[in-house]
């Protein structure tokens, strides 16, 4: 007798694994950045058009396609269409990319994480240089989060080309990471429903405690204000329409097959029409929340540079002039300027120089996304509250959270064609084939822990994923509704769940989702092609910033193999089905 | 001697410049010496004061910053060393306790007729619809049949 298909326990574990997935590092430090560049308040228009023309649609359709085939993406696509069994591997394929990338994320958060529990935090002061008498030239030209950053954690090399050692602290924390995932993914869906109950949870407990906190800090409203000021004139930009609907598009983690395993794990019944819009509704109200938090804590440091930079002229002008200590203050400083200029020219202008012109816009205008937000920008916001362990504490858990999240929606993706496949199962137990999948991410993920290993994460980070998603994806809802049939699959939808399609649905997955993805790829591959030679930000230690650089020829090879190697499995596997099928034909002739 | 140590150039702030007689010589004592003299009892001079190196300057003099404390072992290392060995111990749980239930499943077949049961009855639960299980443990002997069977002497 066949083994029953393992179950969530109820409805609400499958949503909880939905969201714990949907939400992760991109609402929380993708969506601010781009809110910032594209107008503000005005940014939620097409955030929110989007969100209903192209989010939902394709988010419902991969849950029902998952919930209707009850297999993983391989199984699934092979039942819809014998000749798309590729598009199934090629979300594999891209899932086993993300899930080798991603994971040092996660070990950098516990390496911050680790790191919190000292007083005070490394981050918050320089090391000193070799005789004592002042700080690290590094740390001096950078900031002390940067130094923090880009020395002790990554230790990071010029330029790709020099690799370097694998450092065994990242290594090490990498290792953790892993393992955590493999505790989480051990039993598959028993184990991981009760794990995403954590994971879906403690992130909006730690946002709401650091919202009460941001919005209390002195100098949140500035951030506020110039976050939500809307900019009405870039909604005429293309620029910001593109950016809304790939954020909505890789944020709700579409085409790696994650969604489509979760819902193979259903009861045939559920309502799955219901729970994408759930899902959809709370991962955009999520960005936007984390937006409000993470610009007051925007407008907090910046002010709280401002007031330093202001303090520092201040106490430049009372000690060159003799003025009373407390004479001069923040309001009166622009008279008291024009007064000096005007009484003491000489003497003025020799302080001139030195005198930094400090500016609140300058502070707020530094947009920072990724990697540097958290672990660059935000450290420095967090240093400077008030017990700054618990903030850090708490914030890099919550990182944790949202990134473990996420991890186990990939290897979700990963196990569960392995494990549904009669060779593969049949020769190994589920915990072993979860750990040897395991090992073998985490060895090469061993990659990312070298001195120029940043430089290779932003290559799978920006190239790993895009392109191969948007065709997966268009692919995906062309198969459905002319391959399969919009009709066909409505009436299994009826049968299956009980309810109808609205005619909504079908206008979007015939229609509008498929011309959108359409337009988003071609202005990628424009993009892509007219930008020419593709660079990279490297550090710098001696200037002690980012310079531009071209990347060499061995890792746009890298580049190029991983774009193909994800898509050409579609029509690879196409072909290869109809060549065994032709040969098979041959072999047998008609009986008569 | 407070005598010894003479003021001058007094500012409207707190700053001043000084020397220091020594009047057995009737001299000043030489700038160098003094200085080293200040930097060996930096921290009694500042407390003194109740200040520091970032609020008594002397001029020509910096100040020797203090190393950060470094503890014998890293912090982080403690850390995650107990983390590492709480996360090993719930994994080597897991996969023992898996090995158990199926090397439990593979003894013996009444053993597969427990755990298939249990699994419809899961499911049957899980459906949140109470029907009656379906009588499939093991097999029931039917008298009734038994009985005809009996009566079918075999040729």
């Amino acid at each position: 007798m066949e083994k029953a298909r393992p179950l969530w326990a109820n409805p609400l574990q499958f949503v909880f694994a939905c969201i714990s997935y949907a939400v992760g590092l991109g609402n929380v430090w993708r969506f601010p950045y781009l809110c910032q560049m594209y107008g503000g308040g005005s940014f939620l228009v097409p955030y929110l058009v989007m969100l209903i023309v192209e989010g939902m649609p394709l988010l419902y359709l991969e849950l029902a396609v998952g919930q209707r085939m009850r297999q993983g993406s391989i199984g699934a696509w092979k039942t819809i269409s014998p000749y798309l069994g590729g598009v199934g591997l090629a979300s594999v394929v891209v899932s086993f990319f993300l899930s080798m990338y991603y994971n040092i994320i996660n070990a950098w958060a516990f390496w911050y994480l680790f790191h919190s529990f000292q007083d005070p935090l490394p981050w918050s002061v320089c090391p000193l240089n070799d005789n004592h008498t002042g700080y690290d030239e590094e740390c001096e030209k950078a900031s002390s989060t940067q130094y923090f950053w880009y020395r002790k954690t990554l230790n990071i090399s010029p330029s790709i080309q020099d690799s370097g050692r694998v450092q065994w602290e990242p290594a090490l924390c990498l290792v953790l990471a892993w393992l955590v995932v493999y505790l989480c993914v051990l039993r598959g869906t028993q184990s991981t429903g009760k794990v995403v109950y954590f994971t879906a949870l403690l992130p909006y407990c730690v946002l709401i405690i650091y919202l009460v906190r941001g919005l209390t800090l002195h100098g949140a409203t500035n951030g506020l204000a110039y976050m939500f000021t809307p900019k009405l004139e870039q909604l005429a930009n293309p620029k910001a329409w593109i950016n809304a609907a790939t954020q909505i598009f890789f944020s709700l983690g579409l085409g790696f097959g994650s969604l489509i395993a979760f819902a193979s794990y259903n009861e045939p019944s559920n309502n799955c029409q219901k729970h994408a819009v759930i899902v959809s509704l709370i991962n955009s109200s999520t960005s936007i929340f984390a937006s409000i938090v993470t610009f007051s804590i925007y407008g907090f440091k910046a002010t709280f540079n401002y007031e330093s930079c202001l303090n520092k002229v201040i106490l430049l002008l009372t000690n060159s002039f003799d003025l009373e200590d407390g004479f001069l203050t923040t309001s009166n400083l622009e008279q008291v300027k024009d007064y000096l200029a005007s009484t003491f020219p000489g003497k003025y202008s020799e302080v001139l120089p030195q005198m930094r012109n400090c500016s609140l816009q300058a502070e707020l205008a530094t947009a920072v996304q990724g990697t540097g937000l958290s672990f660059i920008v935000y450290t420095e916001a967090i240093k400077n509250m008030e017990v700054s362990q618990l903030w850090s504490v708490l914030y890099f858990f919550m990182l944790l959270m949202l990134g473990i999240g996420s991890m186990l929606g990939n290897t979700a993706a990963i196990l569960t064609p392995l494990t549904d496949s009669k060779v593969v199962s049949s020769h190994l137990p589920k915990e072993a084939i979860s750990g040897l999948v395991c090992l073998v991410n985490c060895v090469i993920g061993l990659v990312f822990t070298m001195e120029s290993g940043n430089y290779w994460f932003d290559i799978f980070n920006d190239y790993a994923a895009t392109l191969s998603l948007l065709l997966i994806v268009l692919v995906e809802t062309i198969a459905v509704c002319y391959v399969y049939g919009l009709r066909r699959f409505e009436s299994d939808l009826q049968a299956m769940t009980g309810r109808g399609l609205n005619w909504y649905w079908k206008a979007m997955w015939a229609g509008v989702s498929p011309l959108l993805i359409v337009s988003l790829f071609v202005f990628y591959l424009s993009d892509y092609i007219l930008t020419g030679t593709l660079q990279y930000q490297a550090w710098d230690a001696f200037q002690g910033q980012l310079v531009t650089k071209d990347y060499p020829p061995y890792a746009l090879a890298v580049i190029g193999l991983l774009v193909a190697s994800s898509i050409m499995c579609i029509p690879l596997v196409a072909l290869g089905t109809f060549i065994t099928r032709c040969l098979k034909r041959g072999d047998t002739p008609p009986a008569a | 001697r407070i005598s010894h140590v003479l003021l001058c150039n007094v500012t409207q702030r707190v700053s001043f410049w000084f020397v220091v007689t020594d009047p057995s010589k009737n001299h000043t004592l030489p700038a160098v010496e003094i200085q080293s003299a200040i930097r060996m009892n930096r921290n009694r001079i500042n407390n003194a004061f109740f200040l520091n190196d970032q609020t008594l300057e002397f001029l020509k003099i910096p100040s020797t910053l203090a190393p950060p404390t470094d503890p014998s072992v890293p912090i982080w290392i403690i850390i995650f060393s107990v983390i590492f060995c709480i996360v090993i111990v719930a994994v080597m749980l897991l996969i023992l306790s898996g090995i158990r239930q199926r090397r439990r499943k593979s003894k013996g077949p009444s053993e597969v007729d427990d755990t298939e049961d249990k699994c419809e009855n899961m499911i049957t639960i899980e459906n949140g619809i109470p029907c009656d299980p379906l009588d499939t443990k093991g097999g029931h002997i039917n008298d009734a049949f038994m009985t005809e069977d009996e009566r079918l002497t075999p040729l």
